[in-house]
């Protein structure tokens, strides 16, 4: 489909991030208007002007060829007409008769009998005047006759009238050639107009196009892009602002680059260091109770049931120093996810049953399972949404420890999968549901701090994010989303 | 529907009797305005558009005096005037004595006449020539001898009857040329394409002075009763007499004076009757 409609042009450039414009809105198409139409405003007005005076110059040189011809006509019938000479007068008429245009002449005497015409029968007959007798232009409509008359005035006294009628149809014919002749030239105008408004709105706006695709690309994240500033005008001069300023941009962006790199270096050593200390932090306590015990062990002075309870001390402080370092390792070295499409609701119901199994948690924890009959699925790695649902369920346990009631849903709204894991435990602290989440961060003795962390990097792999709406004293709520597939 | 019909049709007469009465009274008016004007015939004695000259202020002034208008008529000829005047197509006329002779058998009746100046012919030549009196022996060879018009009384038949009488019978020895009216046999002694013209004084004294005054009247012929003005028999009698008033009066008042000097009759007009033209003959 080349067709393509304005609003569809205009969805396809928001969806794009370029906004589209209408044709009609574009400053090409205004420009090739606007000369267009001063163009042909101005040519209509010159050429109306002209046809007018045409039509006037046609007019008057018809009106002067009647007036002659009247004229002549009165000086050549006067004497006829007092004598009363009719042959004279009809040889008058006659001639009269063979004038181009002449649709009648008549001969009156002073009582308004016609002495002669240029139609026999109506000779002897009343004079034809009228109330529609059309002397000057412009005639009535649907009238075609210019009907003329002058009296025949000897001694300052009328003794007749010679009447006249002119045909304008050749006059017509002339003055409609000559509309069309300036309608044509308007058109021609209007064309030739158009074609010029064209070729300069290409001029202009063809740089005005590329400073546009250049401001695309340099939104797109090209700063290399170059504008070439053409011809020294105004166009020429926004051209080369606009290359100086990409420079500038250019250089300003290297620099925020360089700054940017060396702040990540920074943080990256700062967490680094951070991060080691919370290691020495979280070893340090089991590794101490490990060297007192292997040093209590080496001292012979301890008893049979001394030395078991070293033992165990040992034992225990060695498998949580393992522990962390398990964690540890598990949180450094997470995998990449590798997501494919699967149903939500059915891995919410297959970690909530897991959980239940422990028969004595059940004794205690109350777990309601919100989970819809349907299938909601979404495109996730299904070990790690696992892992996941695992650490905010244990988590949610772990937070109730005289027991309470844990509900788990799982729900499709719109596009997305909605998860929740709420607990009704006591709720925590609002100076610390912001650090709950990093690394080695936990309020639960014997807690390595990495749960959270670990849920949280998931589900920033998966687009999502982690979302805790936390009440001390009523409970802990914890909810993320899926893109629904 | 036929209730609804009569006020349709009443309606339909109301605006139709209107435009019948309307169209009967231009018919009427029509007529009217072609009948109320008189048309006065005058021979055409000179062109017609100098007759028109010398006879619209008459003319205005008999249409104001008899409360109608008149249309001034002249002719091509004297026989075409005489046509007309024998087909009655004239309420008045001004002929010379001889044709009205001819325009009584017609119905017409002389009411008034030119006055006191004689109604005489002159026989005229330029100033400069070389014709001093008329005599047979002191007459070129091939004299070209000019008139207006055969029947022109006073400029043609008058002075003819009068070289007739002096012994110059105008025959194989001179060339006779008619001009058609009195002003072009005039311009045509002026110009020297006749040695001899036929007229009568108001002719001559309505040429321009500058021509005039290179004219000489060589002989005058005895007088005879002037230029009548007649009416047609049919014109009601108070018309008539009241026409007839208006033209005598017509010295007797400034205006008429003008009128009167347009025509080249200083003296007016004065009463006549057909008696009066008995002996008028050929």
């Amino acid at each position: 489909m080349n067709a393509i409609t304005g609003h569809a042009r205009k969805d396809a450039g928001a969806a794009s991030g370029r906004p589209m414009l209408s044709r009609f809105a574009t400053l090409r198409f205004r420009l090739i208007l606007s000369v267009a139409l001063v163009h042909a405003v101005l040519m209509g007005a010159f050429v109306w002007q002209a046809v007018q005076d045409q039509s006037a110059a046609i007019r008057a040189q018809l009106l002067n060829r009647g007036h002659e011809l009247v004229g002549l006509m009165t000086v050549a019938s006067t004497n006829a007409l007092l004598e009363e000479d009719l042959g004279s007068l009809a040889e008058v008429t006659a001639r009269v008769k063979h004038q181009p245009g002449v649709v009648y002449g008549e001969i009156v005497d002073v009582r308004g009998d016609v002495l002669a015409s240029t139609d026999p029968a109506r000779v002897g007959r009343r004079d034809r005047r009228s109330l529609n007798a059309n002397d000057s232009f412009p005639l009535r409509h649907g009238d075609h006759i210019l009907d003329l008359s002058r009296r025949i005035v000897v001694a300052g006294r009328r003794v007749g009238t010679v009447l006249l009628g002119l045909s304008t149809r050749g006059m017509d014919t002339a003055l409609a050639g000559t509309r069309d002749k300036g309608l044509l030239f308007i058109l021609a105008a209007l064309v030739a107009g158009s074609i010029a408004a064209w070729a300069l709105a290409m001029i202009v706006t063809r740089r005005l196009h590329g400073l546009i695709a250049a401001t695309r690309k340099i939104a797109a994240g090209n700063l290399e892009v170059r504008v070439n500033s053409g011809s020294r005008d105004e166009v020429g001069i926004l051209a080369d602002a606009f290359n100086h300023m990409v420079a500038s941009l250019q250089r300003s962006a290297h620099a925020v680059q360089h700054e940017h790199d060396k702040r990540t270096e920074a943080e990256r050593l700062a967490c680094v260091g951070e991060l080691a200390a919370s290691i020495a932090h979280e070893i340090r306590n089991p590794l101490a109770a490990v060297i007192n015990a292997v040093r209590l062990l080496d001292d012979n002075k301890l008893g049979l049931e001394d030395h078991a309870e070293v033992v165990t001390i040992l034992n225990t402080e060695s498998q949580r120093l393992q522990r962390i370092l398990d964690d540890f390792l598990r949180f450094s070295r997470m995998r990449e996810p590798r997501p494919v499409k699967g149903n939500v609701t059915a891995l919410v119901q297959e970690v909530s049953q897991l959980l239940a199994r422990d028969s004595a948690l059940l004794e205690r924890v109350q777990i309601e399972n919100h989970v819809p009959e349907g299938p909601c699925h979404a495109v996730f790695d299904p070990d790690q949404l696992r892992q996941v649902l695992w650490n905010l369920m244990l988590n949610a346990v772990q937070a109730m420890p005289d027991g309470g009631r844990l509900d788990v849903s799982a729900e499709c709204i719109g596009d997305q999968v909605l998860v929740t894991v709420a607990d009704s435990g006591d709720g925590i602290p609002a100076a610390i549901v912001d650090h709950i989440t990093r690394p080695f961060f936990t309020r639960r003795k014997g807690g390595s701090g990495l749960g959270l962390a670990i849920v949280q990097r998931i589900l920033m792999q998966h687009g999502s994010k982690l979302w805790i709406d936390s009440q001390p004293g009523r409970g802990t709520r914890m909810r993320f989303h899926l893109a629904a597939a | 529907m036929p209730r609804l019909r009569k006020p349709f049709v009443i309606l339909f007469l109301g605006l139709l009797l209107p435009l019948i009465a309307g169209a009967h009274a231009n018919t009427a008016a029509d007529n009217a305005s072609r009948t109320r004007y008189l048309r006065f015939g005058v021979l055409p004695l000179q062109s017609p558009t100098r007759l028109a000259e010398m006879f619209m202020p008459l003319v205005a002034g008999i249409g104001r005096a008899l409360g109608r208008p008149v249309e001034f008529v002249t002719a091509p000829s004297f026989s075409a005037f005489m046509t007309r005047v024998k087909q009655r197509e004239y309420d008045i006329i001004y002929l010379n004595p001889l044709l009205f002779t001819e325009a009584k058998p017609a119905g017409y009746r002389a009411i008034v006449q030119v006055a006191q100046e004689p109604f005489v012919g002159i026989l005229v030549v330029r100033k400069d020539s070389p014709l001093k009196t008329l005599s047979p022996a002191t007459l070129p060879r091939r004299l070209r001898v000019g008139f207006p018009d055969p029947n022109a009384y006073a400029a043609t038949i008058m002075t003819r009857q009068y070289l007739r009488k002096l012994g110059i019978p105008l025959g194989r020895d001179c060339k006779v040329q008619y001009f058609g009216s009195q002003n072009s046999v005039l311009m045509a002694v002026h110009s020297g394409l006749v040695d001899i013209a036929g007229t009568w004084p108001p002719a001559l004294r309505s040429m321009p002075r500058a021509i005039r005054g290179d004219l000489r009247i060589i002989a005058k012929t005895p007088p005879q009763p002037q230029m009548p003005i007649a009416v047609r028999d049919d014109l009601p009698t108070a018309m008539v007499e009241r026409l007839r008033r208006y033209l005598i009066s017509l010295s007797h008042r400034r205006a008429g004076r003008h009128i009167l000097q347009q025509l080249g009759f200083v003296h007016g007009f004065a009463a006549t009757s057909n008696q009066a033209y008995d002996k008028v003959a050929r």
